[in-house]
């Protein structure tokens, strides 16, 4: 039953979602709030993407921002040397850089585990950061690339920041629905599969090494054009952006809303930028208060097994 | 890491307990929103144009007060809030409201930030920026917002020369500095040094844009006069150890060092340079300002003596304005002030000169460039006025010494180059 | 290069190794222990940095401080683990976020008390000279850090082999359920090894603060060096500490003389290249996933 009203109001939810600043136009922040909630789109892809790896798959990766970053350059360096200024095509180039990255260093990590592939991507894309900050003719080093200018689709110029939020709203959505087609299908199901039993699955025939590179792919160019949109918003990419500080704040919001899940990554998303960006402002110790929260959370989720536990056990036994 | 416990039970039963921490994230965030939201979406006074004469003039100031440069925001926001109390807290008969915002050395928090004061608070005039990548990435946003932006820090070159495709920024109307080009700060003194004889140098760098610019000034300038380098060592920013480094200068035969680091790199590279003994050893310690500057030798202390550096200004600089700058900061802080308080003081009075001369109006952005543009005043620096072409300040360098005199470390001035402009290309 | 610039830096990279084998032995401990990778371990090095400098300027001693900030540190391990970790056993996510929150709380507070300004420690009078050596002159407490790490090694070691509590440690690393069907308390020694883990990290941070200084950002580049520590020598056992530090160390401080443009990645370098080679570590033995 719940289902019939599932699809209209997600379709209600997704209209509002990507015309947001033409309804809020009178509203006097208008602007800003839409550059917040692009912000916070940006990255819940970005999120997204490394949930494929830490929730669905099991593979808890704390490099994913050089995917991110790599799409962010890929995007930059195109509309700036190469002088590209179509969307596809930079878009295009950014997923292809972010997964042909994903492909050489997921080859070298996939078949480690646990705290060790943990500590392999995190080694890779430091060695990521090094050469974008050290390669200061094609990334900008220590500088970054700045003025990056945003693309074309056709015609259609995608300066104007309403239509900037439009092209990261869609995009947004379109990501959601391939990552639940994912989640949802036989190799989603494998996935999830590896991650709980790697040995079985191996024994059932499943090349595990070679599903697991192709998860750590299909993420990387996620997390690749996730890049592309937040160098095409900020008009900026740095080495920042493939730093330990962007993967580690990904990681986070993963967690903290909530890993294997469609709408975790997203909330995670939005709590993490809202609290760094609006928070920070008025409050001097956002820090703090970020981390009580992970903390809160950790520790609640707790009464959470109680509750709901006792409510489903219930329902499964009607 | 494989296995999440009770989560998988939870998961393969159709549900999942994240859902109580999803409510509860939602519950916050909720409560959140409504405690900070007023103040949060909606711009912090009203959206009219404040910019008529006898209203409040929004100043925004984006600083780090968290990071690795938070000690320089700190110096900047006293720096600030002193200029105002000696002032009534006004500009030009108009009220002063500050609005601060912490960068926290994340790049893309500072250009969100911009945003912030361009689009919700709408700011008159926007103040600050400590790191050179986030001067250039907010550039041409405050461009097209002809949003008079006075940089009180970010020394990268670029950001007041003409630029071909403006890459990674170029200069604008609106942009003004208050602080220095990286290559004032680095040419005069290898120019001056190989004038005066002392023409071969060795190189050791913090290897990044700041650190590798001053380092490429400085060689243009001794070369100017027939001086060479002999090699370098740049070790990464935000370096641990600075025994390698050290090491590698000491076993080598140039004696003259010419340095670029800041901050802790500063601190950790002299006390270093002290352990190792090269002093000792007849090596002589040259550098761009920042090597030597409040921060550092707060924490040096006696182990700088005999470091000669390139600034515009020290504490010890003998001028009226620099002994009334000095005596009013040390009264109402109890500390020496940095170059970094200079930097944002004087910003702050080419603000107060310039909203003078237009009685306050800020309404017309070329109008306000252009009297910017005319400020000349006295500053704690000595004569202080902007280029006009690069917008720039035009300042005396001064040749400093670092001596432990009355219980104090401090820069002493031994000689000067005078009006150094950037070259603007 | 020539022999004395060889040995030179040789000494830079053991003391370098000290350093890192003082700072990464808590980690390896609690890892090793209760499978907790506790990403709080560089606030908890901060920390005892920070308190360090207070209690110099009350006591005027280096030594006490060396003494006052691990028991400090200790005292706030004892108490974190039952509050915070104890019902997460098995929750490996869940704590990653945990110690990611409280290393935030600690981080920022510490800027709260301590300011945000960049801090330096000196070194304790009559190690603060140099000595003459093959070379030149060497700074004594660089020597000092040298024995000190052997001597902790050796500490620990002796703890870990010929003591009920360190035998209980080492079943634990093996298998903790077990230990615990036999009797130990379990939740005491997990209790009393997070709080040594935490201990260390404190007695890390004050040893360290005259060589690397402090300041804002110490904690992140603490935590990153230590995971690569515990991580190439092969987790949760001491010998990994040990060989990890020893490799880490001299690699580190030639591979940035060396390769200059990539300093940064020197390190990542090598744990990348040891994990693909011997993919759990140099001395660790296969786990299966717990």
């Amino acid at each position: 039953m719940r289902r019939v009203f599932i699809w209209p109001a997600a379709a209600i939810g997704a209209a509002a979602l990507v015309t947001f600043p033409y309804w809020t136009a009178e509203w006097e922040s208008s602007r800003f709030a839409t550059t917040v909630l692009r912000d916070i789109l940006v990255f819940a892809i970005f999120a997204l993407s490394l949930d494929l790896l830490v929730g669905r798959a099991g593979m808890p990766s704390l490099g994913h921002a050089a995917f991110f970053g790599a799409g962010a350059y890929a995007a930059g360096v195109a509309t700036q040397r190469l002088g590209t200024d179509q969307l596809p095509l930079t878009l295009g180039a950014a997923a292809l850089v972010a997964a042909a990255l994903a492909l050489l260093i997921g080859t070298l990590v996939v078949r480690s585990e646990g705290i060790f592939f943990l500590m392999l991507t995190l080694a890779f894309a430091q060695i990521v950061f090094a050469i974008a900050f050290q390669w200061t003719s094609v990334t900008g080093g220590s500088n970054g690339l700045a003025g990056i200018a945003r693309p074309f689709l056709g015609g259609i110029d995608l300066n104007p920041p309403d239509r900037m939020y439009v092209l990261v709203s869609a995009t947004f959505l379109a990501v959601v629905l391939l990552v639940r087609a994912v989640a949802g299908s036989p190799y989603g199901r494998v996935l999830v599969g590896i991650r709980e039993n790697e040995r079985r699955m191996r024994a059932l025939g499943y090349d595990t090494a070679r599903i697991r590179l192709s998860a750590f792919v299909l993420a990387g160019s996620i997390a690749g054009i996730a890049g592309a949109l937040s160098a095409y918003s900020l008009r900026f990419v740095s080495a920042q952006d493939v730093g330990i500080g962007t993967s580690i704040r990904a990681f986070v919001m993963v967690l903290v809303g909530g890993a294997g899940t469609l709408a975790g990554p997203v909330i995670g998303a939005a709590v993490v930028l809202y609290v760094e960006r609006i928070l920070s402002s008025a409050v001097p110790v956002a820090e703090t208060v970020l981390g009580l929260l992970f903390v809160a959370f950790v520790l609640l989720a707790r009464r959470g097994i109680v509750g709901i536990g006792g409510a489903a056990w219930a329902r499964m036994r009607r | 890491m494989a296995g999440f416990g009770k989560n998988e039970l939870a998961a393969r039963r159709g549900y999942s307990y994240r859902l109580t921490r999803r409510q509860f994230l939602i519950a916050s965030s909720a409560a959140a929103l409504a405690a900070c939201g007023p103040a949060a979406v909606a711009p912090t006074a009203s959206g009219s144009p404040s910019a008529s004469p006898g209203k409040t003039l929004k100043i925004g100031q984006l600083l780090p007060f968290t990071g690795v440069y938070a000690e320089l925001g700190n110096s900047m926001r006293r720096a600030t809030e002193l200029y105002l109390k000696l002032n009534d807290n006004k500009l030009a008969n108009r009220p002063v409201q500050l609005i601060y915002e912490d960068d926290a050395n994340v790049t893309a928090t500072g250009i969100q930030k911009t945003q912030k004061f361009i689009d919700q608070d709408q700011v008159d005039v926007m103040m600050g920026v400590v790191p050179t990548p986030l001067a250039y990435g907010i550039r041409n946003a405050v461009h097209a917002a002809k949003m008079i932006f006075i940089d009180t820090n970010a020394g990268g070159n670029f950001l007041t020369r003409d630029v071909p495709n403006c890459t990674p920024a170029c200069k604008s109307p609106y942009i003004f500095r208050a602080s220095f080009s990286s290559y004032q700060i680095s040419y005069p003194i290898g120019d001056y040094l190989s004038a005066k004889g002392t023409k071969d140098f060795f190189l050791a760098y913090a290897n990044y844009g700041f650190g590798t610019e001053s380092a490429a000034d400085f060689t243009t300038g001794i070369k100017k006069n027939g001086g060479s380098v002999t090699g370098n060592v740049a070790p990464p920013l935000g370096n641990a150890d600075f025994a390698p480094f050290v090491t590698q200068i000491k076993n080598q035969p140039t004696k003259n060092v010419y340095s670029f680091f800041s901050g802790a790199d500063a601190i950790g590279f002299i006390k270093t340079w002290n352990q190792l003994g090269l002093t000792a050893a007849g090596y002589k310690l040259y550098g761009a300002g920042f090597l030597t500057e409040q921060d550092v030798l707060k924490e040096v202390k006696d182990l700088a003596n005999g470091i000669v550096t390139s600034l515009f200004w020290a504490v010890e600089l003998d001028n009226a304005e620099n002994k009334k700058f000095v005596a009013d900061y040390q009264k109402q802080y109890p500390l020496l002030p940095d170059v970094f308080a200079v930097q944002q003081y004087d910003g702050m009075r080419a603000l107060d000169e310039a909203l003078k001369k237009l009685g306050g109006d800020t309404s017309d952005k070329d109008k306000f460039s252009k009297a910017l543009e005319d400020v000349s005043f006295k500053s704690p620096r000595g004569d202080f006025a902007f280029d006009k072409t690069t917008h720039n300040p035009i300042q005396d360098i001064y040749i400093r010494e670092v001596k432990t005199q009355g219980g104090q470390t401090v820069n002493t001035i031994s000689d000067k180059v005078a009006k150094v402009t950037d070259p603007g290309k | 290069m020539s022999a004395e610039l060889l040995f030179q830096q040789a000494l830079n990279g053991l003391s370098f190794g000290a350093l890192l084998f003082i700072l990464a032995a808590g980690l390896s401990l609690v890892f090793g222990m209760m499978d907790v990778v506790n990403l709080a371990h560089g606030a908890f090095y901060m920390l005892g940095a920070y308190l360090a400098l207070s209690v110099v300027q009350l006591t005027g001693s280096f030594w006490v401080a060396m003494l006052a900030a691990p028991l400090a540190l200790g005292l706030l391990g004892l108490i974190l683990e039952p509050l915070l970790l104890r019902r997460l056993r098995g929750r490996h996510l869940d704590q990653v976020l945990l110690t990611i929150g409280v290393s935030l709380i600690v981080v920022d507070q510490i800027g709260v008390v301590w300011g945000r300004e960049v801090r330096s420690l000196a070194a304790p009078a009559g190690l603060d000279g140099s000595v003459a050596l093959f070379g030149g002159d060497y700074p004594v407490y660089r020597l000092f850090v040298i024995g000190l790490g052997i001597a902790l090694a050796a500490v620990v070691t002796l703890v870990y082999r010929r003591t009920a509590l360190g035998m209980h440690i080492r079943a634990g690393v093996e298998d903790a359920q077990m230990l615990g069907a036999l009797g130990v308390d379990i939740d005491r020694l997990f209790a009393l090894t997070f709080a040594a883990g935490a201990a260390l990290a404190g007695l890390a941070g004050v040893v360290a603060a005259p060589v690397f200084g402090l300041q804002p950002g110490m904690d992140v580049d603490a935590l990153l060096y230590s995971l690569v520590v515990v991580v190439v020598g092969g987790l949760g056992t001491l010998g990994g500490a040990v060989v990890g530090s020893v490799l880490i160390g001299p690699a580190d401080t030639f591979g940035k003389v060396l390769f200059q443009e990539f300093a940064l990645a020197v390190i990542f370098a090598i744990v990348a290249l040891v994990l693909l080679l011997r993919p759990t570590g140099l001395l660790g033995r296969i786990r299966i996933a717990r």
